[in-house]
């Protein structure tokens, strides 16, 4: 749903570091989309793209990795993977768990000449 | 010669930077600053107006509303007598740190003991975004069905309180309380769920409750 503006976030932070760097070409761009980073992939790499087209790098390549949803149980230290929506230690059965991984929306790293 | 370059950097990292600016503001005005989170229908607006008519006399309370379109809500907030400023998303499906920040500067923060910001109607995108505030209310409601917390986990699982409106409707549905506690606790082992009514009265003295103890913590980080 506001995959436009996480695009448009993301992309004014390429073009800051592109400058910072003095890139003259941007090859590819790694971003790393968690599971319950509130980003649908296929809609950011859509908008995305649209972003980049429209750039001084058009021929830019999205490489997108996503990254499933890791919880930590807060009782037994144990991290797991959820199934579905059960977010239930299958250690100890503790019900306080805090996600570790997969809340993350980031630009991981760009490739540039 | 290409060559990699490694960054990392969380792509809300701008709204993160304004959220941490706004959570200072507040905290050097010691005014407590709660974000409501909710379907649209769920009731915010109606506990928002029953807490100004309730709690206006005792505390100085204040309001930001955020809707796609219309000033309705504030009109409403405004007539239960407190002030509120609209903020119009367009097509906006959260409130941003950058809105608030706008919204912020007709307020003199350091008069006001509460300050609550309604989100947009949704419960999936708001959660997403820290808008600097001190904690963050889910509310929901029976007619809503009792499992809208599994159903939308992020949401309830960032929260810090959960209200349950409109319980003056249990018999009409098919809600049942004790599995939306054990979904509520299944994510947030002890975060307080109120069950209450706006219409009726019944429950409300608790989240009132809820709010004064909130301030007080608040006003302690002066």
């Amino acid at each position: 749903m506001h995959e436009v503006a996480l695009a448009q976030a993301l992309w004014r932070q390429v073009v800051s570091e592109m400058a910072r760097h003095e890139g003259r070409r941007l090859l590819a761009l790694d971003v790393v989309v968690g599971a319950w980073s509130g980003a649908d992939p296929e809609s950011l790499e859509f908008a995305l793209g649209l972003l980049i087209a429209d750039s001084r790098w058009p021929d830019a390549r999205v490489r997108l990795r996503r990254e499933p949803l890791a919880l930590v149980c807060c009782a037994c230290g144990r991290e797991f993977q959820p199934e579905e929506l059960n977010l239930v230690c299958p250690g100890c059965g503790g019900l306080d768990v805090d996600p570790v991984r997969g809340r993350e929306l980031r630009l991981e790293s760009l490739e540039i000449e | 010669m290409a060559k990699r370059i490694r960054l990392a950097q969380r792509v809300v990292a701008e709204s993160d930077r304004l959220a941490k600016d706004l959570a200072g503001r507040f905290n050097r005005a010691g005014v407590f600053v709660a974000n409501l989170m909710g379907s649209p229908g769920a009731g915010k607006t109606a506990l928002l107006e029953e807490t100004a008519r309730r709690l206006k006399g005792e505390l100085r309370l204040a309001a930001i509303e955020g809707d796609l379109a219309t000033d309705r809500d504030a009109r409403r907030i405004q007539s239960a007598g407190i002030p509120c400023r609209q903020i119009n998303t367009g097509g906006g499906c959260h409130l941003s740190a950058r809105q608030i920040l706008d919204a912020i500067a007709e307020f003199d923060l350091a008069a006001l003991d509460c300050l609550f910001i309604e989100n947009v109607g949704n419960l999936v995108c708001p959660a997403e975004f820290d808008l600097g505030e001190h904690c963050r209310v889910v509310v929901s409601s029976t007619p809503e069905g009792d499992d809208k917390p599994i159903k939308y986990p992020v949401a309830f699982h960032h929260a810090d309180c959960v209200v349950l409106n409109k319980i003056d409707l249990l018999a009409a549905t098919d809600f049942s309380l004790e599995a939306y506690r054990r979904f509520v606790r299944g994510l947030r082992p002890r975060i307080p769920i109120l069950e209450l009514s706006c219409r009726t009265g019944e429950g409300m003295e608790a989240w009132l409750d809820w709010v004064r103890t909130q301030r007080r913590t608040a006003a302690v980080r002066v």
